[in-house]
């Protein structure tokens, strides 16, 4: 018999303290598998995110992000320009200004409003109704469209909060020409954009021509297009999303990357240490069994083999469990999470990464092999003759 | 001035003119901000409302001072100055603006009555429309930031009990087995099936309290290399982890039962078995 299958006989003598091990291994590895998941996963998501608006450089007037810096001047006619650049497929200009809809003698409800110059393309998704055609019509997010009862046809009263020098712009009413998925919405924030001309009128600041960033479709080679675009406009900064993505796994929620690598380092100690003691005691409760095993010819590598394969076979089907286990609790964990105020809906903590897995993989293996160590060494050094003795006068 | 500075428009007041004539102003600036630049006390800076530096003005360096520390900007250099609100509208005021008529973003107000935040937000809301007025605590996003941050760990606390409840459970399978022939004795010499248990309940009871409070010393020693490690990697005065009375008790009101309960629970699986049985005779 095959020290594998020795092995699982071992185990399945004692189905108790096997499940109750496998169980364990599964619980500390689904918890492992999360963390790891975690040390990414916002960098993951993000970057998806990004990619999915379908824009791949941002230009701002300065390193600030958009709405909390200057603006960039003379937008739309930058956002033309960049559009006409040989690396560029298409740019807008984006203004954001915060706003206030007003109910029918209810509560006023708080939202986000971004005016947008340039094209062709738009950075939301119409998902009922149509797209703004000219000033005075605006796409509405399912917050507000929900929140509101609102769609496509109907009219709204805003009344915006436009630049903080300028002096409070009266309320004016816009037509709703469809429902959209905006890539960045948190949950339940209302979101409704339109054209730039469409701001600028309600703030009554028309003809500056404003805007917060102006997003930027390269034709394929990204760094080219971002190089155009700085050539174009020095004054301006244009960061790509590389970088952006950079800059986030530097700043943005690096917390929860070292709490992953933390809580990582400790359940991993902590699934060593217990399969360990496990097997060790195990083993030492064996010792008599094993001596006898030893005096009937099997030689001193197979009893080793058997309390490695016994321990593998402990942290491979615990490892295969948490698996499962571990998606589970991460749709728990990222529910939690995302609880957050103020995160994009569509912002995870935790992706599925296959690097990921190939290190859990990999640590499950190293904690198999390390746990396995202690116990090997007993069974290895087991004087037989001695052990068989005292086996029979105790 | 090696580089041009982001000013966080932080204020600290309203009043009096700052500055006398032909001095320049004084700012406090942030410890970080101090480190990284190598700036110093009664140094004179330049500091500009834009990247390019222009319309830039001497500023005197009164003090370093230690940022307010903020989760919610964990892992970014805090490059922040502080100076009087005069200075501060006349150093960003734009051409066209008259002077007295800038904006400020946002005003404290301390009230008589704290209680009576909402009442008064409410009451501002309502006389004052393009002014929106909220109690501090509901101003404070990051407060819900923090509940949120509770609840995942409460929930990573319960997966580790749990898979430690598992491991717990086989180890003292284990161990009770291995006494199976000492308590088959026992059984055999007349002691009734209660009074063994209640011998290994006080046991468990025993083991699991010395182990609680063990755990309990462990992360007081843990504490601080943990915090240290994490005010050094951000370089920030945020404590991380801070084990109160509450959570001490906590960790052990939850260690004891459950170490007590695994031995129990293990033991009465073995005792319920015929004591020859346990005995091997």
């Amino acid at each position: 018999m095959k020290a594998l299958g020795f092995a699982w006989r071992s185990l399945v003598r004692q189905p108790a303290r096997a499940a109750l091990g496998i169980l364990g291994v599964a619980a500390v590895g689904a918890l492992l598998f999360d963390m790891l998941l975690l040390s990414e996963g916002l960098v993951t998501s993000m970057r998806d995110l990004l990619d999915r608006t379908g824009y791949d450089i941002r230009v701002t007037a300065t390193e600030a992000l958009p709405g909390r810096g200057p603006r960039v001047t003379g937008a739309s006619g930058t956002a033309d320009a960049l559009g006409a650049l040989p690396h560029v497929r298409s740019a807008i200009a984006i203004r954001l200004a915060d706003a206030r809809l007003e109910g029918d003698g209810g509560v006023p409800l708080q939202v986000g409003f971004q005016g947008v110059a340039g094209g062709p393309g738009r950075p939301w998704t119409v998902l009922r109704g149509r797209d703004v055609q000219r000033p005075g019509e605006v796409v509405i997010n399912e917050g507000i469209a929900g929140q509101r009862g609102l769609g496509p046809g109907d009219r709204m009263i805003f009344r915006p909060a436009c630049d903080a020098e300028s002096d409070a712009p009266p309320a004016v009413t816009l037509e709703i020409a469809g429902v959209a998925e905006f890539p960045f919405e948190a949950v339940n924030e209302g979101i409704a954009a339109g054209m730039l001309e469409t701001i600028d009128t309600a703030c009554g600041t028309g003809g500056r021509d404003e805007a917060d960033l102006i997003l930027v479709a390269s034709t394929g080679d990204t760094d080219a297009a971002a190089a155009a675009a700085a050539a174009l406009r020095p004054d301006l900064h244009a960061v790509t999303n590389s970088e952006v993505i950079e800059r986030f796994s530097e700043s943005g929620f690096t917390y929860f990357r070292q709490i992953s690598a933390v809580l990582s380092a400790v359940t991993i100690t902590f699934a060593l240490l217990l399969i360990t003691v496990l097997l060790t005691v195990s083993v030492n409760q064996r010792l008599g069994e094993i001596a006898a095993l030893r005096a009937l010819g099997l030689s001193q590598q197979r009893v080793v083999a058997n309390v490695f394969c016994e321990s593998a076979l402990i942290v491979g089907a615990g490892g295969l469990l948490s698996l499962p286990l571990g998606i589970l609790l991460a749709v728990w964990l990222d529910r939690i999470l995302k609880s957050m105020p103020g995160l994009p809906a569509e912002m995870h903590f935790f992706v599925f990464q296959a690097d990921a897995l190939v290190l859990q993989v990999a640590l499950l293996a190293t904690t198999a092999v390390l746990a396995a160590l202690y116990p090997m060494r007993i069974v290895a050094r087991l004087p037989i003759a001695e052990t068989l003795r005292n086996e029979v006068v105790s | 001035m090696p580089s041009v500075l982001s000013i966080v428009l932080l204020a600290l007041a309203v009043t009096a003119p700052s500055t006398q004539d032909g001095e320049a102003p004084p700012i406090l600036v942030t410890r970080q901000l101090a480190a990284s630049e190598g700036l110093e006390q009664g140094q004179i800076i330049r500091l500009a409302p834009d990247s390019r530096g222009e319309g830039g003005r001497p500023f005197r360096i009164a003090g370093v001072y230690e940022p307010v520390p903020d989760p919610a900007r964990l892992g970014t250099l805090p490059r922040e100055v502080r100076l009087h609100l005069p200075d501060l509208l006349a150093l960003t005021r734009l051409p066209d603006v008259p002077a007295g008529t800038e904006y400020v973003e946002a005003i404290n107000i301390a009230l008589v009555d704290p209680a009576e935040a909402r009442n008064f937000a409410r009451d501002l809301n309502a006389r004052m429309p393009g002014v929106s007025a909220r109690p501090a605590a509901e101003a404070a996003g990051s407060g819900a930031t923090f509940q949120v941050l509770r609840r995942f760990h409460l929930a990573i606390a319960l997966v580790t009990i749990i898979a430690s409840t598992v491991f717990l459970l086989a180890l003292t399978i284990m161990l009770v087995d291995e006494r199976r022939e000492t308590v088959g004795l026992l059984r055999l010499i007349g002691l009734p099936v209660r009074r063994i248990l209640v011998q290994i309940f006080l046991e468990g009871l025993l083991i699991a309290t010395a182990g609680g409070l063990i755990g309990l010393l462990l992360a007081s020693a843990s504490e601080s290399l943990i915090n240290a490690f994490f005010q050094w990697r951000y370089d920030t005065a945020l404590v991380f982890v801070r084990i109160t009375p509450y959570v001490a008790a906590a960790c052990l009101a939850v260690a004891v039962p459950l170490g007590t309960i695994a031995t129990v629970t293990a033991s009465w699986v073995l005792l319920r078995r015929n004591a020859l049985r346990l005995a091997r005779r």
